[in-house]
């Protein structure tokens, strides 16, 4: 076993495993970097969120062996450069960081992100105001079919003068 | 037979049933939940995949949480 004392890797049986500070680096920012590892090694996590998260990784070639599309699949890898598991992990502290600068530049930008977002689709979406007033532009206020423009005069004259019209020819 | 642990903190149940369903036709996979962690074990496994397929579907599962 070998134990790198300035990034505490330890290396055994072709696994590495090495411990991340979760009160530095946040668990998503791991689960976000170990993504990006998915295709070079083989990783599985373990420990404790709160407190410290182990990163088990092992060489994906070191399998290539077991039938005969393995046997074509390690051909094809020994032209490869083999997989250096100590490279790897400081590459995943260093994406670890960009990760979590990612993360704080959302957390910054989010209110400015958001007012973008929302300015974009309200000028998107049709205001509901403009079209309330375009259907007023277009109704034709001077019809009148309930009656309603009239003046109290108009309506009651109109009344008297037909009532006293039946009135005078009862009387004759 | 073989078998992989997930970590309850830091692994899904849904993510490990959503890995299992995809993963079917490869191996008979059975699910037990003891303590921290979620047990998966791997019988009748393809022989093409045998030596990895607990490391692939580990990477999966992981890949499921990212």
């Amino acid at each position: 076993m070998t134990d790198n004392k300035s990034f505490r890797f330890k290396i055994k049986d072709n696994l590495l495993e090495f411990k991340i500070n979760t009160k530095i680096y946040s668990l998503s920012a791991v689960y976000q970097a170990a993504y990006l590892f998915l295709d070079k090694v083989y990783i599985l996590l373990d420990g404790d969120p709160q407190k410290e998260v182990v990163v088990i990784m092992k060489e994906k070639s070191s399998f290539a062996s077991a039938s005969a599309k393995a046997m074509a699949d390690k051909k094809a890898s020994e032209d490869k450069e083999p997989v250096d598991l100590e490279k790897i992990a400081g590459e995943f502290y260093n994406e670890l960081l960009n990760q979590l600068l990612r993360e704080k530049v959302s957390q910054t930008n989010a209110k400015i992100r958001e007012y973008i977002v929302s300015q974009a689709l309200y000028n998107a979406v049709p205001n509901e105001v403009d079209e309330l007033l375009k259907e007023v532009e277009e109704e034709d206020w001077q019809e009148d079919p309930l009656g309603i423009a009239k003046t109290w005069e108009e309506q009651n004259l109109e009344g008297k003068k037909s009532k006293k019209g039946k009135m005078s020819k009862k009387g004759k | 037979m073989q078998s992989i642990k997930f970590n309850k903190k830091i692994y899904t149940l849904e993510a490990v049933e959503k890995a299992i369903e995809e993963f079917k036709n490869l191996a008979d996979f059975s699910l037990k939940e003891a303590g921290n962690y979620i047990e998966v074990k791997m019988d009748k496994t393809d022989k093409e995949v045998k030596n990895i397929l607990s490391d692939e579907f580990a990477n999966y599962v992981l890949g499921l949480m990212s």
